[in-house]
């Protein structure tokens, strides 16, 4: 799989032009993204409490050796991961299938697409109410497990259902988001190239190994990204439906980081956790790009 | 090449098998099933968050949370504010992300990579630890209670940024080296070739800058104190929302209002990301 | 490009609109004609707590209250962000559970001089010292007890003039409403959220004699056969029903599925909205036996503090002094019917007279329990809370729980004694 023909240019001198184009990024950024970004990174170091910013104490690497000690960081993030794994295949190849289904034209085709985005634009709180009511016993989940004379679980109540629950929402949720993305970059893609193809005699299916998947690598690296960024800081969805129950088997560990900051008010602890997972993020964010060989223009 | 003749076209190469629209429905309807409930409970007048099957049967219907939710005089005016913040921080996302985009993905200056890099890397921290700092910072500037602190933190946003990198590395680049070889300024290819070939991912980043935005709780929550200033998902949290009870029929009402100028705005920009199929082949 | 002008167009006019009102909704803190500003945040719906606020500015000429109704979701990173910035409110609502936390923090204002003339006027002052200091005021104070379903107790036999008594007859109830099937549960146990759990065991713990810490609070008192007693009880009665968060377990029982559960009285404001039909009794929780123990609960509460950064702390002070006042608190007690007031007579208003199922409540107070003010208290909390789940989910048994929580909440304690 090789970049596409962005990278293939002469190196040129940097022009005035490029330094308008980022200067909004740069301004905005250093206020609203790397002084917040640079605090808190600091305060990880420190034994801060919001309540009396006054005294904050400098611990040096403290904070982060106490995470590494601490079992139920470990926990945290081996929930974190098992969702992280556990929904990112299943929401990728949904919103690719559902991309490739709605991309060409039939009758009815942009209700299927709304019907399909329906999920993403309801708050988060709201989608995590809603189905925390339907993993209710009285729930149709159980009335349909019933129905066909099994025992339902009790879903959010058993250590062993509560996270495949939680993930099986978030693949509903998540899919028809990253389904507009697809659809977005297969409309990047020039139909001559499909034409050319379809000319020499080229199947369906040859078309979407050699055309449509090549040409559509940068956006899947996008999707896997940011995919991959979003669940590992799942929050909301455990927030609302489980806090970290039942005997922590939804703790995850931006819940976790939380509940240090905002119950304990170790802002300086949960900094540490935070960037922990910033550099896993970050590790792993990294071999997604070298998987796919995708850079931007060679310096 | 008008839309239809471009819908046709694409038809003839990637047309869909005609079993695929029936094979979609039952995924489709389960979809909808929450949705169905959601609607649903906005409409019993004394309903708890259950759903009981036994008892759909005898359900009344009402508007009752619908005229509640009307005669709470705070509503329209929460409604507008979530107009007003949502669109102008699309507005932002929408400009800052087509410019740095673009900048990140075709021009070489020193930092490039790093500055990729450190716009994804501001997406990785959770803004649990950051949402303190921001609000040091918004103290400082005397934002606090402002529209501003809820516009200006999102105007830039790392994650469209981004998205169009992504997308403008997918493109091919001869025709803004064409327009460079007639003499073309840098600005000027930006704004009439590469504006016009982004507006899928253009689309994109406003559907998310919008979603993301008209949902948006914890920052407008902790960032203004004015009633004045209340956008929905805040007011509907204070209607509906108490410490051992939550008003479900009102809050579900509230929703299902709320979700409506999303779905406005998705079938307004969908047709964005298909119209700007093939946009490169027009001028080529 | 039409659509980047368009685009570009609204975002212009919407920026510029934007601009022109930036600082129009910011609040000043001079009042109207040399009125002195007191910032009130607190939880209550706005139309249950304006008319108190309104009736003290026609008594107060001289002080203007802006209120702010905080949400219950996320409300404590909103008050803690803005103390973090020095830019607390002059007077907040905290709940019992988050004060300790901002008292040893050294967030809010010290109130011991002046609260201690209100010391014979108010209830449940415990919640509100921290090593000897006050710190707040007792405005609001709730408890638990237990609730039981009439139609349910008749059809399986059971008396329905009287609540339960014993745990016997309490766990006798459950097994005979339990056995009428038809996704009818004998009793709701809590579990799968935090602090919830807690407040539903230690009724039976403190019930049979049991404590959470030493007296001196430097070590844990809570491996005792009391605290065993107890948490077995609880989970017997578990095993009678079903296990679920709060919120579903009120709902399954105004639905009429739950026999007999312990709640708060916020149940007397959903039953007549969301089930008119419901017939209930509320009583006491019942102690181990009619000679033995007693009729112990969790006390919880609203308590009003002021910041040490506050910027207005007399007319803070002057406000707080009045809503914990007996007909401000009971005005606010009325509406919401989720809480009674803290301040001592108010059991004598006719509401209560009126409504037997409050004055269980306010009786339920009498005895009920304040948890220990210590600065690891959530911590200690969670620690019974995970243990006793454990217990809950069959992984350990009730001694193992409790001598497993003891020994967290002790190094819990011990760790602070070192600071």
């Amino acid at each position: 799989m090789s970049a596409p023909a962005a990278v293939r240019r002469k190196p040129r001198k940097v022009e005035a032009s490029t330094w308008i184009l980022l200067a909004p990024w740069i301004v905005a950024l250093l206020f609203f993204g790397v002084y917040p970004f640079g605090f808190s990174f600091v305060l990880s170091f420190f034994d801060y409490s919001p309540l009396s910013p006054d005294s904050a104490r400098f611990l040096g690497l403290a904070n982060y050796a106490e995470a590494l000690r601490d079992p139920l960081f470990w926990k945290a993030l081996g929930n974190t991961l098992l969702f992280v794994f556990g929904t990112i295949p299943f929401t990728t190849g949904l919103a690719l299938l559902l991309a490739l289904a709605l991309d060409g034209a039939f009758r009815g085709r942009d209700l299927y697409r709304a019907g399909f985005f329906l999920p993403t634009v309801v708050s988060v709180v709201v989608i995590s109410l809603v189905w925390k009511g339907l993993y209710s016993p009285e729930g149709p989940l159980s009335w349909l497990v019933r129905a066909f004379g099994g025992t339902p679980p009790s879903w959010l109540l058993d250590e062993r259902t509560a996270l495949p629950a939680i993930m099986a929402m978030d693949v509903w949720a998540a899919s028809g988001y990253y389904m507009i993305i697809f659809l977005a970059g297969l409309k990047g893609i020039p139909v001559e190239l499909h034409e050319a193809a379809a000319l020499e005699g080229a199947s369906r299916s040859d078309r979407f190994w050699h055309i449509t998947l090549p040409l559509l690598a940068p956006t899947f690296l996008f999707v896997l990204v940011v995919n991959s960024i979003r669940s590992l800081q799942i929050f909301t969805e455990v927030f609302v439906m489980t806090r970290g129950g039942p005997l922590q088997s939804t703790l995850t560990s931006v819940f976790y980081l939380y509940e240090q900051a905002f119950y304990k008010f170790r802002l300086g602890y949960a900094s540490s956790i935070a960037y922990l997972l910033f550099a896993l993020t970050l590790v792993l964010a990294w071999l997604q790009v070298k998987w796919l060989k995708l850079e931007g223009p060679k310096s | 090449m008008s839309a239809h003749a471009t819908g046709r076209r694409h038809d003839a190469i990637g047309g869909v098998p005609g079993f695929v629209p029936w094979l979609l429905l039952p995924a489709l309807a389960t979809m909808l099933v929450p949705f169905a409930w959601m609607v649903f409970l906005s409409l019993q007048p004394g309903a708890g968050g259950q759903l009981d099957a036994s008892r759909i049967a005898d359900a009344k219907f009402d508007l009752v949370h619908y005229r509640e939710l009307l005669a709470a005089g705070a509503f329209p005016r929460y409604l507008l504010n979530s107009i007003v913040v949502a669109l102008a921080v699309v507005f932002g996302n929408v400009l800052t992300g087509a410019m740095v985009g673009y900048a990140l993905a075709r021009k070489r200056f020193p930092g490039n990579r790093a500055l990729t890099w450190g716009v994804i890397a501001t997406l990785m921290v959770p803004k649990q630890v950051l949402m303190i700092p921001l609000y040091l910072v918004l103290a400082r500037l005397g934002w606090l209670d402002t529209y501003a602190a809820l516009i200006l933190p999102f105007f830039v946003d790392a994650f469209s940024i981004f998205l169009v990198r992504q997308y403008v590395l997918a493109l091919p680049a001869e025709l803004e080296d064409a327009a460079r070889v007639d003499g073309a300024s840098e600005l000027r290819i930006f704004a009439t070739i590469v504006l016009p070939l982004l507006r899928p991912a253009l689309a994109v980043v406003a559907i998310n800058g919008f979603l993301l935005n008209w949902n948006s709780f914890l920052f407008p929550l902790i960032f203004t104190n004015s009633d004045a200033l209340r956008t929905l998902p805040v007011g509907l949290a204070l209607f509906a929302q108490g410490e051992h009870a939550t008003d479900w029929g009102l809050l579900m009402a509230g929703s299902t209002v709320s979700v409506l100028p999303m779905l406005a705005a998705f079938l307004l920009f969908q047709r964005q990301i298909l119209e700007g199929m093939t946009a490169g082949a027009e001028k080529g | 490009m039409i659509l980047a002008r368009r685009v570009a167009l609204l975002g212009l006019v919407l920026v510029c609109s934007v601009l022109a009102s930036v600082g129009c909704g910011s609040g000043g803190s001079a009042g109207q004609a040399g009125r002195t500003v007191v910032i009130f945040w607190q939880f209550f719906p706005t139309e249950q707590v304006q008319p108190v606020l309104d009736e003290f500015m026609k008594q107060n000429p001289d002080i203007e209250v802006r209120m702010e109704q905080l949400t219950w979701q996320s409300g404590l990173e909103k008050i803690t962000a803005a103390v973090a910035a020095g830019n607390a409110p002059d007077l907040c609502e905290l709940g019992s559970t988050w004060f300790p936390g901002f008292a040893h923090g050294g967030a809010l204002a010290d109130w011991s001089d002046s609260a201690a003339a209100l010391e014979t006027s108010l209830t449940g002052w415990d919640m509100a010292r921290v090593k000897g200091k006050t710190y707040g005021l007792p405005w609001l104070v709730g408890t638990r007890a237990l609730f039981w379903n009439k139609e349910l107790f008749a059809r399986a036999g059971i008396d329905t003039t009287r609540g339960p008594s014993t745990w016997a007859e309490l766990t006798d109830a459950a097994r005979k409403v339990n056995a009428l099937g038809d996704g009818v549960a004998g009793w709701g146990a809590n579990a799968g959220e935090r602090y919830v759990l807690f407040k539903k065991v230690m009724p039976f713990a403190w019930g049979a004699g049991g404590s959470l810490l030493s007296a001196d609070g430097t070590a844990s008192a809570f491996d005792s056969p009391a605290n065993v007693e107890g948490v077995t009880q609880y989970l017997a009665l578990a095993k009678l029903g079903r296990v679920d968060r709060q919120e579903q377990i009120d709902d399954a029982f105004l639905a009429g599925k739950v026999g007999a559960t312990i709640s708060g009285s916020w149940i007397l404001r959903k039953a007549p909205k969301q089930e008119p039909a419901l017939r209930f009794g509320v009583s006491l929780v019942p102690p181990p036996e009619l000679d033995r123990g007693t009729s112990a609960s969790f006390l919880g509460g609203e308590l009003l503090v002021s910041f040490a950064k506050s910027k207005n702390q007399a007319g803070a002070w002057r406000l707080a002094k009045f809503l914990v006042s007996k007909e401000p608190s009971l005005a606010v007690a009325r509406v919401n019917q989720a809480v009674q007031p803290a301040a001592v007579g108010a059991i004598d208003d006719p509401f209560y007279a009126s409504d037997p199922n409050q004055r269980v409540l306010l009786e339920q107070l009498a005895t009920a329990v304040p948890t220990p003010n210590h600065p690891k208290w959530l911590d200690m909390e969670a620690a019974i809370e995970d243990e006793v789940e454990k217990a809950l989910y069959g992984k350990v048994t009730a001694a193992a729980a409790v001598t497993a929580a003891s020994a967290k909440i002790d190094a819990l304690a011990k760790a602070a004694q070192a600071k």
